[in-house]
């Protein structure tokens, strides 16, 4: 039987603050590209430089899926890939959380194509959407920052019209 | 240092701040559109449809139907119609609700 909506919302809560707790200093990241042009992993490599540091947050990489507590997903998700991102996600230990990454992820780039999915939930739940093409590093510690809710959100109040609701 | 070793004694608080400082370069990011819907023709509207390259903008009746998550800040809405959008400056959209990034901009002349 599928939980309800609401029973499936506060699911979603308990295991974000249980996040919050476990991994407010030590989350562990895997990447995963499913199909990206690799400007994305440009930007996630650049967060390990010193200018972001993402260290100094309690982020790390890990080269094993079987470690890490973040998925960090870039790319439309080509359909070829699908069972082994489903793989990668069934070997991380809970709780976990899955990150798309760039517009491509996000169902941006390739909405209608017969080779990827166009988008990455469709095979994955999906917990934290960070938009962008590419992302700027700034906009995924933004976004990491949001997944172990360390920061707070900010889209819900941005309308995108000019003088209103923040944007310029 | 004995800030330091209060500070690493505190259980959940980051080592450093984020942003540990302002950052100059993100005044240098391409960033989304902002409309400004006082200006925004129907015709504006279509025209920026037509060039953008992926399915973040499309018109539904009298609004303009921007999704942020599709915009990959290429700046033709803006080259298309430039007094009527411009860059918003924000880049740090990271959401938990992909839905959020849909965001509804009223047209001149509309019935809203």
């Amino acid at each position: 039987m599928n939980p309800g909506p609401n029973e499936t919302e506060a699911a979603a809560g308990q295991l974000r603050e249980m996040i919050a707790a476990q991994f407010g200093r030590s989350l562990h990241i895997r990447t995963l590209d499913t199909g990206s042009c690799a400007v994305c992993e440009q930007e996630i490599r650049l967060l390990s430089a010193p200018h972001y540091d993402l260290h100094r947050l309690g982020f790390f990489f890990t080269p094993a899926p079987r470690h890490a507590d973040l998925l960090l997903v870039t790319g439309p998700m080509v359909r070829a890939f699908g069972v082994a991102a489903r793989k990668t996600y069934e070997a991380m230990p809970g709780p976990k959380v899955v990150v798309a990454t760039g517009a491509c992820a996000l169902g941006g780039v390739y909405p209608q194509d017969p080779f990827v999915h166009g988008n990455v939930g469709e095979v994955l739940p999906v917990d934290v959407w960070i938009p962008g093409c590419p992302p700027s590093p700034l906009a995924l510690l933004h976004g990491l920052g949001v997944a172990v809710g360390r920061l707070a959100e900010r889209t819900p109040g941005l309308t995108f019209i000019a003088g209103e609701g923040g944007a310029a | 240092m004995p800030f330091w070793f209060a500070r690493g004694l505190r259980r959940g608080i980051v080592t450093t701040r984020y942003p540990a400082r302002p950052d100059q370069s993100a005044a240098w990011l391409p960033t989304p559109p902002a409309f400004r819907p006082g200006q925004l023709t129907r015709q504006d509207a279509d025209r920026m449809v037509a060039v953008c390259p992926g399915p973040a903008l499309r018109r539904r009746g009298d609004t303009l139907v921007f999704d942020a998550g599709a915009c990959t800040a290429c700046g033709k809405c803006i080259e298309a119609a430039p007094h009527a959008a411009s860059s918003s400056g924000e880049f740090e959209l990271a959401t938990t609700v992909r839905s959020a990034l849909i965001k509804e901009i009223p047209i001149r002349g509309g019935l809203r």
